[in-house]
């Protein structure tokens, strides 16, 4: 069973509310039927296997990719907002500030001609701050935040170890303080101990900022360590869905119980 | 007396569609109330689904049928139809479960380990520290041990450590299954001790312990489960 999340009281409203999204490719189904709420603070999973929907439901949900049907809303000031009827320029700035994106490849995230101070910095100026020390110096405090030493600060992001890279994508992310971050398979390209290092990384980050994320990922154990719910996808659709443990420990749908069974106590 | 924790028409099925479809009938009809300072240790030889139901209370499992009402900041909730994040704050404050086994987090250290919880309720840092450090010294783990992350302890010492975390800020309902397994009879004491102090505290306890001597110790009363055991 997962240890205690420092979670602040439950909040009355959901942060992002989706109803019936489907993601058609042609005739083939992306996903489908997809709905769920997602509070603040919480940390909801996504599994299955390979080729599940995963990925095309992350897309649609962080405003990557437009959903055939459906709507997504997520709450900005006191209201919840359709993120595909608003226009174009002020969604792609939602996706910079009120919510962040870590790819699976962190060259899809990083800039990677620019220094890693500037990818971290970047996204201060983009939230309108100029003043060059404070920038310099936010950026340096994220560097360690996520375990990069700061005399790399004005080293490129190719200099960097995959493990390293992912790290610099996270502080990219996390740097302008989002209220929803939503993760493809975080840890996927990379070797079991920098694994550990990174959901370590995560776990803290997410629960001492409080921030919401969506996390996709076909690993259980990362599943089990870092998410609260957790919602199992297989042919595009959703099959079972609940607390984490629960789904885990006593899944009841066919699927489930053969994912948990291949991963003996996940 | 409180009511803690009310079991009402418990059942338990498990349904293995990978073993075409094979029904394992486990709880039939469980029924008990636990009050503040009680403490109800299951019996019933192993296999009866002692373990089973401790998980139903924690929100682990789902019942097949049946609610468990919980007494969470002097309303009742029930944990079985609860939202996911409702019953984690009904953990986070509520309700804890102890097993035998840690569930390691790794390059977490076991000061932190045992801190967490108590963070998490907004326990002050330094109050955390201190009291982490107390708890591991009465469940005698070495100090050498305390900065380091528990994977590589042996069975016991991450059991202590496990017992540490839980029971450093005891939550008013305590579930516990077999947390004295593979402790010394010292340990095995201030486990006694432990559960004596929360009960005082006007905690209530459901227990399994497989240790006949511990268990006289710590009940005030018995649920034998296989007058509720369903039929095969
Ligand atoms: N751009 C695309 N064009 C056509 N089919 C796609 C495209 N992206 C994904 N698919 C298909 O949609 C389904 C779900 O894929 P994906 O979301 O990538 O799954 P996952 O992330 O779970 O591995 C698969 O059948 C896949 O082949
Ligand atoms: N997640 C599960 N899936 C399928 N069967 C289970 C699961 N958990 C327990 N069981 C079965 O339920 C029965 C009762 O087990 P348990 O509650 O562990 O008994 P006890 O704790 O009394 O020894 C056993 O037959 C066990 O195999
Ligand atoms: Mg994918
Ligand atoms: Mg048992």
């Amino acid at each position: 069973m997962s240890p205690a999340p420092l979670s602040l009281p439950p909040a009355l409203e959901p942060l992002l509310t989706v109803d019936g999204i489907e993601r058609m490719y042609g005739d083939r189904v992306g996903c489908r039927d997809v709905s769920f709420r997602l509070w603040p603070g919480e940390v909801l999973g996504i599994v299955g296997e390979s080729g599940s929907g995963k990925s095309t439901l992350l897309r649609c949900l962080s405003g990557i990719d437009v959903p055939t049907a459906g709507q997504v809303r997520f709450r900005l000031d006191r209201e919840l907002v359709d993120i595909f009827s608003i226009p174009e320029p002020t969604r792609r700035s939602l996706m910079r500030t009120a919510w962040g994106i870590v790819h699976q490849n962190p060259r899809d995230g990083l800039r990677m001609d620019v220094s890693a101070g500037g990818n971290v910095g970047e996204r201060l100026m983009d939230r309108g701050d100029r003043h060059y020390g404070r920038i310099r110096g936010s950026a340096l405090d994220w560097l360690e935040r996520v375990e990069i030493a700061g005399e790399r600060i004005d080293d490129r992001p190719r200099q960097f170890s995959g493990g390293m890279q992912q790290r610099l994508q996270i502080a990219r992310v996390l740097v302008s303080q989002p209220r929803l971050v939503f993760m493809d398979e975080p840890t996927g390209g990379l070797d079991v101990s920098v694994q550990a290092k990174l959901l370590d990384l995560l776990r803290v980050l997410v629960r001492d900022l409080g921030i919401a994320a969506v996390i996709v990922t076909h690993d259980l154990a990362v599943a089990r360590l870092l998410t609260d719910r957790l919602m199992v996808m297989k042919d595009g659709h959703v099959v079972e869905q609940g607390l984490t443990d629960q789904v885990l420990d006593d899944p009841h749908h066919a699927y489930t119980q053969l994912l948990a069974s291949a991963v003996l106590s996940a | 007396m409180t009511p803690m924790l009310r079991a009402e028409h418990v059942s338990k099925a498990f349904v293995l569609h990978n073993q075409d479809a094979a029904v394992l009938p486990v709880l039939a009809d469980v029924g008990f109330t636990v009050h503040a300072g009680e403490a109800v240790v299951l019996a019933g030889p192993s296999g009866t689904g002692k373990s089973t139901l401790l998980r139903i209370l924690y929100g682990n499992y789902r019942p097949s049928t049946g609610h468990v009402h919980v007494s969470h900041d002097g309303r009742m909730v029930d944990i079985v139809t609860a939202d996911p994040r409702q019953v984690l704050e009904v953990r986070r404050r509520t309700l804890g479960y102890v097993s035998q086994f840690l569930r390691v987090i790794p390059r977490v250290s076991t000061l932190d380990i045992v801190r967490d919880p108590m963070l998490g309720r907004g326990v002050a840092d330094g109050v955390a520290t201190r009291r982490a450090r107390d708890m591991l010294a009465r469940l005698n783990l070495p100090e050498r041990l305390w900065t380091l992350p528990p994977a590589t302890f042996s069975g016991g010492e991450q059991q202590r450590v496990n017992i540490a975390r839980s029971f450093v800020d005891t939550t008013p309902i305590l579930l516990l299954d077999e947390p004295t397994a593979s402790l010394d009879a010292a340990n095995r004491d201030v486990v006694v001790e432990l559960v004596a102090d929360a009960r005082a505290r006007g905690a209530a306890v459901v227990g399994i312990f497989h240790d006949e001597a511990v268990r006289d110790r710590i009940a005030t009363r018995r649920l034998d489960l296989t007058t509720f055991k369903a039929a095969a």
